[in-house]
């Protein structure tokens, strides 16, 4: 292949013009006007946060030498569990040939590329030096690293994805297939990768193990479907057609089925936790187990969709929009506890000065930045997927 | 080459201090209430006035324990964290990107960010300092009043350290991590 | 949490500015819009180009340890302990570290200053020496002569320092009987009491010990060489067995074996029980009381009729019976080698003057005097004499002091003190002073390296006193909070600028050690024999001149033999002609090789050479064995008697009781709801002098109040709570730390902090005060402060 070919193959990639009166032409609804406005202050959001950081760095982030990995960490996961999860959703058809999930392949495999891009923003404004890292990941890199793994795999991920997405457009199935299937299979080593970025920590206690590789594939998968409710829910304005609906209740009923199993994972996580008596883990359970953030997570992203799946077998698709309206916040709680509940236990239980009380448990507070840039995350996962629905045709081809 | 090593007599530190402040001085270290390579901690005081436990005030000097199995340089994505010659943990700002996996992975504390180079910092024996021109105490060693610190080579059998090692109790800390620490807390 | 965001905040202000290799860079503070930024120096040490390394001495307090400057491109980057020096034994405390902070703290003296607004008010103008020296010819002048050349009327203090005798050639030849300095804030009573009794104040060979009684002195804080070192090398390891008295939890008890909560001031009696245990049960070394006791049978009889039991001490100290008699036992069973420590402040409570009477007499009945592994005098290497000036004037009065009284039928004494030290009363004086006691009239003053605002008790009255001074004068480095009251301020050099007077240190291993400059004065600062130098230069004739008018001594003698001869008995600038180089040089001529030592190693004493080995990379051998001076006086007291003094009868001339006995009112007592304000030092500050040291701060940024946590609870008061302390002399405020580590009558802070000189960019108002609480008590005999009989309220604010 050289540059023409390339240039040939690009240009065969189906796409709409669109100008930006485009991009501005949607209906005037008041639910759009808000959901348009919300994007545009997110955006202005993650500009000021960049620029606030850029002049002071770290300081203007809640992280310390005792806490520092901050919300930024935690939304970073946040999208790039988004993305695997919907990698997965979308792979069940393109990948797995399962009929009925077809139609969501092509907008499925679209949102794993902007939620991981948003990821990759937000992320870039937690790590130093992004660009000392592009170079010395490939120059030194550090094999028995975690991250790098994560990274790495990550960065590959993307790559797949997006040709996977091209041969979606370009509807070559047996292309998009292949590239769908490693995509996915390095999407999910990446994600636990993850996962061991917290679980090699053996400083950790309360996140060493095996646990957080496993429990962050399956949590993806439920997040995915969340976000396919969510896709669908805007798409069809709630009002949804009938392959849809057959679709979204099979995906609820795998949710109700996935939900069920996190329960007994979480359960199980934290009564060994607890009553497993091991010193710097029991104490933090019974810490986690008494804080709100994580019951936001249970209440949110577990027990309100699980009963509203429960109460009518997944049927009611409505109010699995809703549901997954609120899973998708426990969502965010679930990373936000993940990486402030790893941190808790300070590795310095002394006193190093005279007057200062002894180190019980490590605070973390975001700071107004980090908040700032996480929204703004949230703002260009918006943006890049609303321009994308106008760019692509992200529904399947209807003579499919 | 060498692979060195620290023996504390913790029990003789009397928690002055001297020894932050010559890292601080010796090392150029930002002023900060966490920005230190070195410190000391003491556990509060149990007891009630005047049934105290003295043993519950003790003091226990310390800074990076330059593991011989370093979580910190395993989980460094650039290998920014690497053993130098010496077996010395060090870090490279170079390579640095400042994940911040370290801080979290080393299981002492012993990690902090320095704000002029924007990477992570520690103790590394005072290599780019002292030992670079010759010196064979580190800073923190030299100025002790109690002469806590034993700096030396333990691949030297007849070094200091190694023969107050052969001679008397130690214990690492947290050794139950696997990190085999070249610090040595002697009995 | 609170305390420790602010310090956060304080030090991520405090890191803009860094020098390095002599330019200034300014740090990314990524808070500066936050806060001003503050300079300090940040610097890594090199490698080598443009280096040197110079010896010289600490100065950060009073021990003088040997340290080596390194200095890179003009810039000092780093003290490092010097080996070569038996006193400090090659180690640094904090302090000592932070040298270089204080060297390059922006807010130090940099030029004269005469006074522009009102005293205290803290405005200055800038002015050259000449004008400033000129301001203080014509002060001093105008007074002198309208005080008919009474020299007197000037009062001189000063504080410790290497070069505190050079400002005191300058009072003697100016002809002042009115000299203060540190001694009745500090250790007049334990130098007097151990005087009296063993002839001196002896070293304690802490290195040889095998039991050591450390009550009411904190070796692991207030840090005193070279006995930290040896006593804390030795704890929980080598054997010596610690004995921790003091009603908090330090962190000398922190490494002692036992500690013992005693109640504030009746330390007296628990020495006397202790004693009352040897002498009933016969523990004593009889041979050694037998050859070397003066009044032993009275003392006896005294001790045992009057019963001081430890059952009798026990209720008083709050120390367990058992515990006592134990101790008293251990004790003897190790004597010789077994010390009672001396202590140093010894300025804590009425008795204490007995109190270390009561020691000293205690350590002899084991015969731990002048041998291995006790007490000791030791030698010191003599060095050439001082020229020095003291002309007679003959208008000049004596010492002002209270008025002579009949204490008793046959005693006397006078009314504040019954015995006046060459120290002085610093209380005593300043209080006559306010109160017009004075027999004549003192109206200018001269203080050198002294800060007594902040360490005088009672801050108040100080600054009362400065403010009816019509010439005050200050030599300092700091713009302190007694600077504040001066009207001529004198920048003196920082101490690594400056080649200092060159001091023999005595004890078991005596050595000389000389202070040589590190670099050039930076601004326009100048060591003190320099300021002295022209100071008198310009002021020898004029003041003369007020002799001369008024002094007919003066008048006959210059009809006699000439003006000229008679000018050259009187020119007061005489002692400060030579530059300190070339002193120091005569003064150690009698050593060969020693003034070249001491410039280039900084330390010197006979067969330093042979005799200085380096046993580990932290030991050291300084003198053989054979060779310390353990013994010097074969076991003797340094009396004249060449005996331990028990029964002192020409102090009951003076209405002191001539035996250390216990009175009903030295009882500790507390009304309900107050609580007994203790004050002491830190390892990471020195009184007042450290409390703006960017680098200490950066340990500690001030300090709080320790109040029993019990207490604290019940008054809802939590960590870093501000508080409000008040006696009934004034109030501070600073955070409490809420502690076990102190009684539940109790409060503790750290003294030195809590300033009020706004010139002080971090020591301003940061922390308490403890001085501004702590009302003026005197002990009896000498007029020594007594600190810790103050009771103080607490308020959370
Ligand atoms: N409440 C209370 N009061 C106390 C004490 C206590 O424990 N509690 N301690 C007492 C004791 S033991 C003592 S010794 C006294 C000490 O009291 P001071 O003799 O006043 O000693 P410092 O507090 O060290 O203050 C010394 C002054 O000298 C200045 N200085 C420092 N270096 C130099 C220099 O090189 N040249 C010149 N010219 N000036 C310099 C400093 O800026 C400072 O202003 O305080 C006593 N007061
Ligand atoms: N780091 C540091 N070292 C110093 C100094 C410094 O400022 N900082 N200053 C130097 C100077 S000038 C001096 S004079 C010395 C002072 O050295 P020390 O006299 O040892 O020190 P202080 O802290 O003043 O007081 C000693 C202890 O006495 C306790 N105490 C108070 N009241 C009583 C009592 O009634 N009975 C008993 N048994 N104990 C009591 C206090 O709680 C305190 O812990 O330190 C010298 N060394
Ligand atoms: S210098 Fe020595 S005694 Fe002081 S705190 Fe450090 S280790 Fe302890
Ligand atoms: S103590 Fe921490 S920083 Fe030092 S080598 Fe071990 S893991 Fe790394
Ligand atoms: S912060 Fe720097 S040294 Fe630490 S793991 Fe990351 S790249 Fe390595
Ligand atoms: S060895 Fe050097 S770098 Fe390490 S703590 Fe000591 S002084 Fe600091
Ligand atoms: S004890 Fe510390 S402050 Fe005092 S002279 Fe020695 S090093 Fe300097
Ligand atoms: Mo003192």
């Amino acid at each position: 292949m050289n540059i023409k070919d390339i240039k040939e193959f690009v240009a065969t990639i189906p796409y709409n013009k669109v100008s930006i009166k485009d991009l501005l032409a949607f209906e005037k609804t008041p639910r759009n006007m808000l959901l348009a406005v919300l994007i545009v202050a997110f955006l202005a959001m993650f500009v000021i946060g960049v620029a606030i950081y850029l002049k002071h760095g770290h300081h203007a982030y809640g992280v310390t030498r005792e806490h520092p990995w901050g919300l930024l960490i935690a939304v970073y996961i946040f999208f790039v569990v988004s993305s695997t999860g919907l990698c997965i959703v979308g792979s069940l058809g393109d990948v797995f040939g399962f009929k009925d999930y077809m139609m969501i392949s092509k907008r499925a495999i679209f949102g794993s590329i902007v939620t991981i891009l948003a990821g990759f923003a937000v992320i870039a404004f937690e790590i130093g030096h992004p660009v000392t890292m592009l170079i010395y990941n490939v120059l030194t890199p550090g094999f028995t690293s975690a991250i790098w793994w994560m990274g790495t795999l990550y960065g590959m991920y993307l790559t797949f994805m997006i040709i996977e997405f091209v041969f979606l457009l370009k509807n070559d199935m047996k292309m998009a297939k292949y590239f769908g299937l490693t995509g996915l299979l390095v999407g999910l080593s990446a994600h636990s990768n993850l996962g061991s970025v917290f679980g090699f920590l053996n400083a950790r206690p309360i996140s060493n193990g095996v646990y957080y590789p496993t429990y962050f594939i399956l949590t993806a998968f439920i997040t995915g479907i969340y976000l396919a409710f969510i896709m669908y829910g805007f798409r069809y304005k709630l009002k949804f057609p009938e392959n849809a609906t057959k679709m979204l209740v099979n995906l609820g009923k795998i949710q109700g089925l996935l939900l069920s199993i996190l329960i007994f994972f979480v359960t199980w996580k934290m009564l060994t936790d607890v009553y497993g008596g091991m010193p710097n883990r029991a104490e933090v359970g019974v810490h986690i187990f008494e804080s709100w953030t994580f019951w936001a997570e249970v209440i949110l992203a577990i027990f309100i969709p699980l009963f509203i799946i429960l109460k009518d077998m997944g049927r009611n698709v409505l109010g699995m929009f809703w549901a997954s309206m609120s899973g998708m916040v426990g969502i965010m709680f679930m990373r936000y506890n993940l990486v402030h509940d790893t941190q808790l236990k300070p590795l310095q239980m002394l006193k190093k000065t005279e007057y200062q009380l002894t180190p019980e448990w490590v605070h973390y507070l975001p700071s107004s930045t980090e908040v700032m840039i996480s929204l703004g995350g949230l703002g260009l996962c918006l943006a890049m997927y609303y321009v994308g629905t106008k760019v692509f045709n992200l529904d399947a081809d209807e003579h499919h | 080459m060498a692979r060195y090593g620290m023996a504390l007599d913790y029990k003789n530190c009397i928690n002055c201090k001297a020894c932050e402040v010559a890292c601080k001085e010796e090392n150029g270290i930002l002023m900060g209430a966490d920005k230190h390579r070195i410190w000391v901690g003491t556990g509060e005081i149990e007891g009630e006035y005047p049934l105290l436990s003295i043993a519950s005030n003790t003091f226990y000097p310390s800074q990076c324990q330059h593991c011989d199995d370093a979580p910190c340089q395993e989980v460094c994505p650039t290998n920014a964290t690497y053993y130098d010659e010496n077996s010395i943990v060090r870090v490279d700002p170079e390579k640095c990107i400042l994940c911040s996996y370290c801080m979290n992975a080393c299981p002492y504390d012993a990690r902090y960010v320095d704000d002029r180079t924007v990477t992570v910092d520690k103790c590394n024996f005072c290599t780019d300092t002292r030992l670079d021109r010759g010196e064979v105490t580190t800073a923190c060693q030299a100025t002790c009043p109690t002469k806590v610190r034993i700096f030396g080579d333990l691949d030297d059998p007849e070094s200091e350290i190694s023969q107050v090692l052969r001679e008397r109790e130690s214990k690492t800390l947290k050794a139950h991590l696997g990190t085999n620490p070249k610090l040595f807390y002697l009995l | 949490m609170k305390a420790e965001v602010s310090r956060r905040k304080f030090l991520q202000g405090s890191v803009a500015m860094t020098i390095l290799g002599g330019t200034a860079v300014t740090a990314p503070n990524l808070l500066s819009n936050e806060h001003a930024a503050k300079p300090s120096i940040i610097s890594k040490t090199g490698t080598g180009a443009n280096t040197k390394v110079v010896p010289t001495l600490c100065e950060m307090c009073v021990n003088k340890c040997a340290a080596l400057a390194r200095v890179e491109n003009g810039v000092i980057t780093k003290l490092d302990p010097n080996p070569l020096f038996p006193k400090s034994r090659n180690m640094l405390c904090p302090r000592g570290n932070a040298g270089i902070a204080a060297l390059y703290d922006p807010d130090r003296l940099k030029y004269p200053m005469i006074r522009a607004g009102e005293k205290g008010e803290g405005k200055f103008k800038r002015v050259t020496w000449d004008e400033a020296y000129d301001y203080i010819k014509e002060k001093t002048l105008k007074i002198l002569d309208e005080e008919k050349d009474n020299r007197s009327s000037f009062l001189f203090c000063a504080g410790e320092g290497m070069a505190e005798h050079t400002f005191k050639s300058f009072y003697e030849a100016f002809g002042s009987a009115n000299w203060l300095n540190h001694a009745s804030v500090c250790l007049q009573t334990v130098v007097s009491g151990y005087g009296v009794t063993l002839g001196g104040y002896p070293q304690a060979d802490m290195e040889n010990a095998e039991y050591i009684i450390m009550a009411g002195a904190n070796r692991a804080e207030a840090i005193v060489t070279p006995d930290t070192m040896d006593l804390f090398k030795r704890t929980k390891r080598r054997g010596a067995k610690l004995i921790c008295v003091d009603p908090r939890f330090t962190n000398t008890a922190a490494k002692a074996d036992t500690w013992l909560a005693i109640k504030p001031g009746t330390d007296l009696a628990f020495v006397l029980a202790l004693t009352y245990v040897v002498l009933t049960e016969e523990l004593y070394d009889k041979k050694y009381v037998a050859e070397n006791f003066n009044g032993f049978d009275e003392y006896k009889s005294t001790v045992i009729n009057n019963l001081y039991t430890p059952e009798w001490a026990s209720r008083i100290t709050n120390i367990p019976s058992k515990e006592i008699t134990k101790i008293a036992r251990e004790f003897m069973a190790h004597a010789p080698k077994a010390i009672y420590y001396p202590g140093r402040r010894s300025t804590f409570a009425k008795n204490d003057f007995q109190l270390r009477r009561a020691m000293a007499i205690f350590q002899g009945l084991g015969g731990g005097i002048d041998t291995k592994g006790g007490l000791i005098f030791g030698k010191k290497l003599k060095l050439k004499t001082r020229e020095s000036l003291a002309p007679l004037y003959d208008r000049a009065q004596g010492r002002a002091m209270g008025k002579k009284v009949k204490k008793a039928k046959g005693q006397t004494g006078y009314e504040d003190c019954a015995i006046v030290a060459s120290g002085g009363s610093w209380i005593g004086w300043r209080n006559r002073f306010l109160e017009g006691k004075m027999p004549y009239k003192v109206r200018g003053m001269f203080i050198y390296k002294h800060n007594p605002v902040m360490n005088t008790p009672n801050s108040a009255k100080t600054i009362e006193m400065l403010k009816k001074m019509e010439l005050v004068v200050a030599i300092d480095t700091m713009p302190s909070d007694t600077v504040m009251y001066a009207d001529v301020v004198l920048p003196e050099a920082h101490y690594l600028e400056r080649t200092d007077p060159v001091k023999t240190f005595g004890g078991l291993e005596p050595s000389i050690a000389q202070r040589n400059k590190v670099i050039e004065p930076m601004y326009e600062t100048k060591p003190v024999r320099d300021i002295l130098r022209s100071l008198t230069r310009m002021l020898s004739k004029p003041i003369f001149e007020i002799t001369k008018k008024y002094d007919e001594m003066v008048q006959e003698e210059i009809e006699e033999s000439g003006e000229a001869k008679v000018f050259a008995e009187f020119d007061i600038n005489l002692p400060f002609r030579e530059n300190q180089e070339h002193f120091n040089e005569h003064e150690v001529s009698q050593y060969p090789g020693a003034a070249e030592a001491l410039a280039t190693r900084g330390v010197f004493y006979p067969n330093m050479d042979k005799y200085f080995k380096q046993l580990s990379v932290n030991e050291h051998e300084y003198y053989p064995e054979s060779e310390k001076a353990y013994t010097v006086r074969g076991g003797k007291p340094k009396t004249r008697s060449g005996k331990v003094e028990c029964n002192l009868s020409n102090l009951a001339k003076k209405g002191i009781d001539p035996m250390p006995i216990w009175r009903k009112e030295y009882e500790y007592t507390i009304p309900e709801g107050k609580f007994r304000m203790l004050t002491g030092r830190h390892a990471q500050f020195t009184q007042s002098g450290t409390s703006n040291n960017a680098k200490l701060r950066d340990l500690m940024p001030e300090n709080f109040i320790w109040i029993n946590k019990r207490i604290a609870k019940e008054k809802g008061i939590e960590f870093a709570d501000m508080i409000e302390v008040s006696s009934s002399v004034g109030k501070t405020k600073l955070r409490a730390y809420p502690t076990e580590k102190i009684a539940p009558d109790a409060v503790f802070f750290i003294h030195g902090f809590g300033e009020e000189s706004e010139a002080l960019t971090w020591a301003y108002r940061s922390g308490g005060n403890d001085n501004a609480i702590i009302e003026d008590h005197t002990e009896p005999v000498y007029g020594a402060a007594a600190m810790h009989e103050t009771n103080v309220e607490i308020r959370k604010v």
